[in-house]
């Protein structure tokens, strides 16, 4: 009986999908890009972004817990923001960025979690709120890539630790690149503990602010899609010698802040 | 006359030194693998049967084996913010599978063990040598350390398919969307 509802359900399934998905679809893929853009964007017009923003990332990411991820505004509107959408991920968004008056906003880098092979979209947005898309394909290394049990004492000893370079020489009133670096496990609530054997608690980072003598140079919104210890690469422009002000706030409320003196010279 | 022996021995060095580069063996761990679920996986399971996708197809044209995907599904975290987009993609499988998610963990949460066990005893009906076929994705060690544990609790048939969803994809054959069973947490 069993034998014969499986060949039922093979030969219905043959029968039913002539045109087999190989995998999945290019209508799949855009149904699903047209699914996010109504939950994150509602009903607003989005434009072609070519010109106004651009997406870097690895064609074939080595690793699917750290992908580099590069989103460059490359045009001459006003960028009120960016949003990071990884298309199928189950919490797509990963990263929205609000520029504020100290930065140059033309630079964004990212590291995240991917999970599977999937489309990628940076969407940029005019100060007159206008949307702007631009599409990436990743493939990155495979649907199961639920992350290795960790040791969590030993991932939480050095949370909120951070450190900032400056990628470029310091010129007042000339854009300066700066990289933060943050101590952060980033957990996602998928990883197991190899001791206790219970799921580690997501504990992750929902927002970094970046201010400079008081300036914000940017907000930046984000959850699990974050690799764990995150680097954000960004653009400022001092005025004048100055402090780098991070302030972080985390799913378990947990406050971090650090204040850097801004050397003269890159490190 | 030694040259050439020297020649045709430095030959055959270089043939096995291409062929290792070219195919790591892995060897099956002694325990279950608890390291990144995915990477190169060994191209056996002790106490099991490996099947590719010809031998799967005929396998469930023949016989009465359950099929069961082991692909790890997301789990929604708590802390996410109230307004945050809560999405996963879609999961297509093998039709006809079950869809038993963390069965292939490297290591089991505390009374998940007695949870599969029971899970396995309903799909084999009660046999203990129904054939089981335990799969996910190419290059997952969930779909391995499932087949071992399946071993482990006493069943006799149990099928390892290592080319997973996208293999059987691949060979056009028919996936159907699905919908996971998750232990209890």
């Amino acid at each position: 009986m069993k034998r014969l509802f499986l060949a039922l359900a093979l030969g219905t399934g043959l029968l039913t999908s002539l045109g087999v998905r190989a995998e999945e679809t290019e209508a799949d893929r855009a149904a699903r890009w047209h699914d996010l853009q109504r939950a994150i964007f509602g009903d607003k017009q989005m434009l072609d972004g070519q010109g106004v923003v651009q997406l870097e990332a690895p064609v074939r990411a080595l690793d699917a817990a750290l992908v580099p991820i590069t989103i460059t505004l490359t045009g001459d509107k006003p960028i009120k923001g960016v949003y990071l959408v990884i298309d199928d991920n189950p919490s797509p968004l990963a990263a929205h960025v609000t520029f504020g008056p100290a930065a140059d906003p033309h630079l964004l880098k990212l590291r995240v979690r991917v999970n599977q092979y999937t489309q990628m979209h940076a969407v940029a947005e005019g100060a007159d709120g206008q949307l702007y898309e631009v599409m990436k394909f990743v493939k990155a290394a495979g649907g199961c890539s639920a992350p290795a049990g960790s040791d969590d004492a030993v991932a939480l000893k050095d949370i909120g630790r951070m450190k900032l370079r400056l990628l470029s020489d310091f010129t007042a009133g000339k854009p300066v690149q700066a990289q933060l670096m943050i101590r952060h496990p980033n957990f996602n609530g998928m990883q197991m503990d190899q001791v206790t054997r219970q799921y580690t608690p997501a504990h992750f980072i929902q927002s970094a602010e970046v201010s400079y003598n008081g300036q914000l140079v940017f907000h930046l919104d984000s959850d699990i899609s974050l690799s764990t210890d995150p680097v954000i690469g960004f653009d400022f422009v001092p005025q004048d010698k100055g402090v780098m002000k991070v302030d972080l706030r985390d799913s378990e409320n947990m406050k971090f802040d650090h204040s850097f003196e801004i050397p003269e010279h890159a490190s | 006359m030694r040259a050439e022996r020297a020649l045709r021995r430095l030959g055959l060095l270089l043939v096995l030194l291409l062929a290792t580069a070219a195919d790591p063996v892995v060897p099956e761990p002694a325990g279950f693998w608890t390291g990144p679920m995915h990477g190169a996986v060994p191209a056996t399971i002790t106490g099991g049967t490996v099947v590719h996708t010809t031998e799967l197809e005929a396998l469930l044209r023949h016989s009465d084996a359950v099929l069961i995907d082991v692909t790890p599904a997301p789990r929604k975290p708590a802390g996410l913010a109230p307004n945050a987009v809560w999405m996963p993609a879609q999961h297509r499988n093998i039709a006809s599978s079950v869809w038993l998610s963390d069965l292939g963990a490297g290591v089991l949460g505390a009374g998940e063990d007695a949870w599969f066990r029971a899970r396995l005893k309903e799909l084999s009906r009660g046999k203990r040598d129904t054939p089981l076929v335990l799969y996910c994705h190419p290059q997952c060690w969930a779909s391995w350390n499932a087949a071992k544990r399946t071993i482990g609790y006493g069943y006799r048939k149990v099928y390892w398919y290592p080319d997973g969803i996208e293999g059987w994809e691949k060979a056009g054959l028919p996936t159907a969307s699905a919908v996971a069973i998750l232990p209890p947490s």
